[in-house]
């Protein structure tokens, strides 16, 4: 319905179909997080065991080139095989460098909005909840998959380049699946981890601390326990051993505890779970009562 | 006139807080006013007919659709917040556009569409400062501008005059009668009667959550005028002025308020009362420091309408 026309010049632009309302904030989180201090020099050194793997890569393929480093047998040196994946899936250093870079890029990503009052202004426009909660979820799933997916499918394919033949792949047909679905796992854990903890203040240097002190802690928790009681099953207290155990088992390893690795894999779903509803909830247009 | 908004038996409340309760009403095109004083349920209101918040009971329609969770509509609806949304650090041009992209709009339409909103709330020239450095009335107006950008049929306004000084009210004001010659449909609210009173005579009364009363702004203000007003006035000579207020039989009662060293006067005809002032100050020669009406809000109108 025509309200009323009084001289007023209609924008006559084309409105675009909205077929991916959440990129905008995407984008937008993706932009804050690289001004920030140090989080580019951070991010590099975040890089680093990639870069380390993947010469791996290439001098397993070159093993006579480099053979005067090696002494002895020089069968077992720089076997890439699946376990060579999860080591650089689960390695204690690329873990905790995936929590430095959620400290930085995903801390302020609902608690800023939640400070500047402006899930108001979004929830005005064209967005529903689930977008808002994808666009703040896929800026962490752009640097995590850097860190994992990424890499994961270069390393394949450098092997491939490198070794100038399919045998690797034929040999490992299930390997591009297992890195596909665990960074997928991995990361979206992180991403649910972190905007469930960045949906609680309104503080992003009280919810960095969380984010840091949950995973640290619950590895300490584990360490503390373990010492006192002697089962392993407290393993199941920390977020790392967790992913380590269903990493192993979707390379095709023998899991770091021996503990059955479906609770771990129960306990990260059901993790995600739970954030998923809290936030789900948790997010919506603020009412203030004077 | 066909109403644009309709509510129909729309109820809020927060656990046991009511926030709005069984309102229903329709509101056409032109500038409507929403008044009401603090905790009366305008905010509420506001978000109700916006979508932000889903009502218990009852629907909100815009051009006979559902508002909540139909987020079309959303693009044709402009809503200004009562409370300061900004990220500090980004510029009020960052600050626009950021906003105008969750619309869709080609490149091109955002630069264009964020210019036409600086221009007409005056920060153009502000446009690349961060927003930390704004003051109050520039925030009100950024607020303002990003509630028009997206070029909305339907501007609601919570309470866009708060906190500024005169100027900045005008500047408001001015914009938002502006845009109602532009053919759009404003809804504002405000607990301040003179401020909604200056840009519209249709209001709707909220109080306690439910619809005191709507209609002209005269009908507000022939309830006003019934209801008994006092004025505190500081002059050089309060005594005198005392005894020249006895004679008029439209003064109720007169006192002296000794610690705020002003005299309390009464009345029960506001218009009459205020057109006499000049000439008893100049005829007497009074100075005159200050006049005001302590009880000139709404909450007291409020209290005597409702027998309190």
């Amino acid at each position: 319905m025509t309200i009323k026309e009084k001289g007023y010049t209609h924008w006559d632009g084309e409105l675009k179909d909205g077929r991916f309302p959440w990129w905008p904030i995407t984008r937008f989180g993706i932009k804050l997080t690289f001004k920030r201090k140090f989080f580019k020099f951070l991010f590099a050194l975040t890089l680093l065991p990639a870069l380390v793997w993947l010469v791996g890569i290439y001098i397993s393929e070159r093993l006579e080139d480099f053979s005067f480093m090696v002494r002895g047998d020089q069968t077992d040196f720089l076997n890439v095989n699946p376990s060579y994946f999860n080591t650089y899936f689960t390695n204690d250093f690329l873990l905790f460098m995936m929590i430095m870079i959620l400290v930085f890029c995903g801390a302020g990503l609902i608690s800023d909005d939640l400070k500047h009052n402006a899930l108001q202004l979004y929830f005005a426009r064209p967005l529903k909840k689930q977008d808002y909660l994808f666009g703040k979820a896929a800026v962490i799933f752009f640097f995590l998959f850097i860190l994992t997916l990424v890499p994961g499918l270069i390393f394949i394919l450098m092997k491939l380049i490198f070794a100038g033949n399919f045998k690797f792949i034929n040999s490992y047909p299930w390997l591009p699946l297992s890195i596909i679905v665990y960074s997928t796992l991995l990361t979206s854990f992180f991403a649910l981890y972190t905007l469930l903890l960045s949906s609680v203040g309104k503080n992003r240097r009280y919810v960095a601390i969380l984010i840091f002190g949950i995973y640290i802690f619950s590895d300490i928790f584990y360490g503390i326990f373990y010492g006192i009681f002697r089962s392993q099953y407290f393993s199941l207290l920390s977020i790392k051993v967790n992913l380590q155990q269903v990493g192993a088992v979707l390379f095709n390893q023998r899991t770091p505890q021996n503990v059955p690795w479906l609770y771990s894999l129960l306990i990260i779903l059901g993790i995600c779970v739970l954030s998923g509803l809290f936030l789900n909830k948790k997010v919506k247009g603020v009412e203030i009562i004077k | 006139m066909t109403a644009v908004i309709q509510t129909q038996n729309l109820s809020k409340w927060y656990g046991n807080v009511l926030g709005l309760s069984d309102v229903t009403l329709q509101i056409e095109p032109g500038i409507t006013g929403i008044l009401g004083p603090n905790g009366a349920g305008k905010s509420t209101f506001l978000k109700l007919i916006t979508g932000q918040i889903k009502p218990n009971i009852g629907r909100v329609m815009i051009h006979g659709q559902n508002v909540w969770n139909n987020y079309a509509m959303f693009a044709q609806i402009g809503f200004c917040p009562e409370q300061d949304s900004f990220y500090e650090e980004l510029t009020g041009w960052q600050f626009l556009t950021n906003l105008l992209k969750l619309h869709h709009f080609s490149p091109e339409d955002i630069n264009a569409k964020a210019e036409i909103a600086l221009d007409i709330v005056e920060l153009t020239k502000d446009k690349d400062r961060v927003i930390r450095s704004y003051s109050r009335g520039m925030r009100q107006r950024l607020k303002v501008g990003q509630a028009i950008a997206h070029d909305p049929n339907i501007i609601i306004l919570d309470e866009p005059l708060n906190g500024l000084d005169p100027l900045g009210r005008r500047k408001i004001i001015r914009l938002i009668k502006e845009y109602k010659g532009e053919g759009r449909m404003i809804v504002v609210s405000s607990h301040v009667l003179p401020e909604i009173e200056a840009m519209t005579n249709r209001i709707i009364l909220i109080h306690q959550g439910k619809v005191f009363a709507q209609g002209d702004i005269h009908y507000i203000r022939d309830l006003i005028e019934t209801h008994p007003h006092i004025v505190s006035i500081k002059c050089s000579q309060s005594r005198l002025l005392a005894e020249k207020f006895i004679g008029y039989d439209y003064v109720l009662k007169v006192h002296f308020d000794l610690q705020k060293k002003s005299l309390l006067v009464e009345t029960n005809n506001r218009d009459k009362f205020f057109s006499l002032l000049p000439s008893l100050f100049i005829d007497n020669n009074i100075e005159v420091e200050e006049i005001t009406s302590p009880d000139d809000n709404l909450q007291a109108v409020f209290d005597y309408l409702i027998g309190k």
